[in-house]
């Protein structure tokens, strides 16, 4: 039995350079483009719209189809047009059957279907039949295709560093505190 | 002549006069302007053409008359390796002859993803104004309320008024006070982030009442091969991961360590690679435009000193060399403050320093005093001095900042009493070398004959700057390897064909000091690199994936080859692109000498300090001999003595039908 796997993103490695998008629509579509993507990076670009004087972020973040286990996509469907495999996780629309009324796009919480103007045909992330491109292509690693059960890893990572050092500092200055009131 | 797949196919003529825009099919445009793409491919060579046919006499650069044109070309915005690139060219306010500079961040792709693979801005709007691009639908839309503002201010409110639907959806290239002041050297920004430098593009959009272009594009690219190109692009930029000996310094510590690396150069002196070890700099991460692999921004904050908590998106090296080379300014928050400053006020970096170095200058030597300098003390190495002044020059406020506006050459001309010949710069674009003496002659080559004057960015080469006498071998500290072990995979790695190879570096090919101090057929390497960058200008695709740390290991002719095929369906071998590199480098040489009679008199440097000996270097204790340098270098090039492209020449390139009354040697 395939083990069920998911795309899974790492903020902190991403450079928003949108190679996951341009990689999905080219090898989805057969054409480029950043609006046809399955996967979408979204971005606050805090320092192009910010005055000198005022700081501000940049963040990037992903949204992408999450391969639910009780995907909505699939209850709302009128035509059962699109199926989870049981598998794999993956879900995916029949296009010989879908009839184009976008209640999946419309349940989706993620926001992850669109409508393809041009080819008249609902899209959302397949996982490229079990090979994501997006995350072939990403030039950081921000992107992972990890099995489900160790989605929550990279995550877990950052938050146990980031615990660890602000610990070690916390330590670290209580240790201080003793020593300049003993030297006091 | 048909246009393949690749390209967006459409042309955007925009006429701020009538307030009239114009799309035609990229086919009607093109034999409109007599281009056929597989000559020119996009980008340098679209403009270069463009401006060939549309000035044969010169202009005043800040008249209704100048054009501002954007080019994409067909590499631009596929899944091909960094495809966020266009080029911006205009007849440049500083040296009234051809000039264009590189862009990037998404505000090229969007353009593409509109429909347009070139957008041309002529006239003049009576009142300032700004244009929207909405895919095919385009308005011309009020902007005397944006007028006065900066940057990041700018691009907030037209991004509000254009009421986008996510953030970036719509991007905005604009002009800053500088631009709308007409300091000579002021420079478009896109989306407060990647500005096509250099160029003055930023004052002529000021003397046209153009605030800004925006652009929302929500269509797609067809692809001859789209599964290939894919393929092509993981190879490649897979090689280049494997290959790239500088990716991870790079990567771990941004721009600035590489300054670090190269802190052995004559150009920066050892002081750098100190000054960055002693710095607090925290580099959050890299960022890039669209696909790039190579990010050459760093986001960056400052944690201490009087710049605690600025944030700035890029550390790039320009701006560090200029403000530290000509300003001697070595903190590095006031570095990363003057590279926002530079962004907001639309600036150039290198010429505003340069020209602020040499008023230096001229003040310790008082052929400027305070009276001149509307009361001002000019020294280097004061922050707050040169924040101050790049305000009151964006501004244009008091008499001596608008001698610095009017761009070096002008001041100087003003200015009088020897101040001419001290002023560095190549027809009257400042350079960034301080003393081309002490460097290397491929480097100088660059600014000495580059289209645009004054800068090497059209060549691109350091190969001789790494290894410096009497100085250590700095690398093994951050890559691992001496210089010797870097250049032997150098050598075998970058694209040059073997026969060229031999003839460029010796037989068996090595780099060693006898090559670095040797003049023998560096002019042939300087002018292939030339040709490279006009290429990889063209196609257009950017200079750090071609040449990270400038070594030339990264993409190549060949790979942008294959590449290139993936996306149009043509099979351009090597020999072809770098004739397409050659020939755009060349028709923008006879534009200059058509337009202004540009020849060898003008490959010349400002500074006559240049023709004396060198203090230090590979020519210590002897002046360079530049003019046997230079007819080395036309020799190659095919050109006369007097630096004029031959006849020969360009009927090999097929150019011959630009000659027409032109007097061209034979």
């Amino acid at each position: 039995m395939e083990e069920e796997k998911v795309i899974v993103y790492d903020p902190v490695y991403c450079s928003g350079c949108m190679r996951c998008m341009t990689a999905c629509s080219t090898y989805n579509n057969g054409a480029t483009s950043l609006s046809k993507s399955r996967l979408q990076i979204v971005r606050h670009e805090g320092h192009a719209i910010s005055p000198l004087t005022e700081e501000d972020d940049l963040i990037f973040d992903v949204l992408t189809c999450q391969q639910c286990n009780q995907p909505a996509c699939v209850y709302f469907c009128p035509t059962l047009s699109i199926k989870k495999n049981n598998e794999t996780g993956c879900v995916t629309i029949n296009h010989d059957t879908c009839v184009g009324c976008r209640m999946c796009m419309v349940s989706c919480p993620f926001g992850a279907i669109s409508y393809d103007g041009d080819r008249r045909a609902l899209i959302k992330c397949e996982l490229c039949g079990g090979d994501p491109q997006c995350v072939r292509f990403c030039p950081t690693g921000a992107l992972k295709f990890l099995p489900k059960k160790e989605a929550h890893l990279p995550k877990r990572n950052h938050l146990a560093r980031n615990l660890i050092q602000s610990r070690t500092r916390a330590i670290r200055d209580a240790a201080t505190r003793e020593g300049e009131h003993a030297g006091s | 002549m048909q246009v393949p797949k690749g390209y967006a196919g459409y042309a955007l003529i925009i006429e701020l006069t009538k307030k009239e825009a114009t799309i035609e099919p990229l086919e009607r445009f093109l034999a409109d302007y007599d281009i056929d793409p597989r000559l020119w491919l996009g980008g340098d060579g679209f403009i270069t053409k463009i401006l060939w046919k549309d000035f044969s006499s010169p202009i005043d650069p800040l008249g209704p008359e100048n054009e501002i044109i954007i080019a994409t070309g067909p590499w631009t915005a596929t899944a091909a390796p960094q495809s966020g690139r266009a080029m911006l060219g205009c007849i440049s306010p500083e040296t009234g002859g051809f000039g264009s500079g590189s862009f990037g961040w998404f505000f090229p792709a969007t353009l593409k993803y509109a429909g347009f693979d070139v957008v041309i801005v002529k006239g003049r709007s009576e009142t300032p104004c700004y244009v929207f691009i909405d895919d095919k639908r385009i308005a011309f839309r009020e902007a005397s309320h944006l007028w006065g503002k900066e940057t990041g201010e700018t691009v907030k409110a037209i991004r509000e008024e254009l009421a986008e639907r996510y953030e970036g959806e719509v991007r905005v290239l604009s002009t800053s006070v500088a631009g709308e002041n007409l300091v000579r050297y002021a420079v478009p920004c896109a989306d407060g982030t990647s500005c096509p430098g250099r160029t003055g593009a930023g004052a002529v959009m000021g003397s046209k009442n153009l605030k800004a272009v925006a652009v929302r594009g929500t269509g797609e690219i067809a692809i001859d091969d789209p599964r290939g190109l894919l393929e092509s692009s993981y190879s490649a930029v897979k090689r280049f991961f494997e290959n790239e000996p500088f990716l991870k310094v790079w990567q771990e510590g941004g721009a600035s360590t590489a300054l670090g690396t190269t802190g052995s150069w004559a150009l920066n002196g050892s002081m750098l690679a100190e000054n960055r070890n002693a710095a607090d700099f925290p580099h959050l991460k890299n960022v890039g435009c669209l696909n790039c692999h190579n990010p050459c921004y760093h986001w960056l904050q400052i944690k201490e000193g009087k710049h605690a908590g600025l944030r700035q998106l890029g550390g790039h090296m320009t701006f560090m060399t200029a403000v530290l080379r000509n300003l001697e300014i070595q903190d590095f928050g006031d570095w990363i403050y003057f590279e926002r400053l530079m962004q907001e006020l639309g600036l150039d970096p290198a010429s505003f320093s340069v020209s602020l170095s040499w008023a230096v200058d001229l003040f310790e030597k008082g052929i400027l005093t305070e009276k001149d300098t509307d009361g001002l003390t000019l020294r280097r190495g004061d922050a707050d001095l040169v924040a101050r002044i790049a305000q009151r020059v964006a501004h244009r406020e008091g008499s001596f900042a608008g001698l610095l506006a009017d761009g070096i050459a002008e001041a100087g001309r003003k200015i009088g009493r020897g101040s001419e010949g001290m002023a560095p710069h190549v027809k009257g674009k400042p350079s960034l070398l301080k003393d081309p003496k002490i460097q290397a002659l491929i480097w100088s080559l660059g600014a000495l004959t580059s289209p645009r004057g004054g800068d090497w960015l059209r060549l691109h080469n350091v190969y001789e700057l790494a290894f410096v006498p009497e100085k250590t071998d700095n690398y093994p500290k951050f890559i691992d390897r001496t210089c010797e072990e870097l250049y032997e995979q150098t050598v075998r790695l970058v694209d040059i064909p073997e026969e060229l190879k031999k003839k460029i570096f010796g037989d068996p090919p090595k780099i060693d000091m006898v090559w670095v101090k040797s003049t023998k057929d560096k002019a042939l390497f300087a002018a292939w690199t030339e040709d490279f960058v006009s290429l990889f200008n063209s196609l257009v695709t950017c200079m750090f994936g071609a040449a990270t740390q400038f070594l030339m290991v990264g993409f190549g002719p060949t790979t942008y080859s294959e590449i290139l095929r993936k996306i149009t369906g043509w099979d351009m071998p090597y020999e072809e692109l770098m004739e397409v590199g050659e020939r755009v480098f060349n028709l923008q040489r006879l534009f200059n000498y058509r337009l202004k009679g540009w020849d060898s008199a003008q490959d010349t440097w400002g500074d006559k300090r240049a023709y004396e000996p060198a203090r230090m270097g590979i020519f210590k204790g002897n002046p360079v001999p530049w003019d046997e340098v230079l007819q080395d270098y036309y020799a190659v090039r095919g050109w006369s003595p007097r630096g004029i492209p031959t006849r020969a020449k360009l009927s090999r390139l097929k150019l011959q039908t630009m000659i027409g009354e032109l007097e061209i040697p034979d």
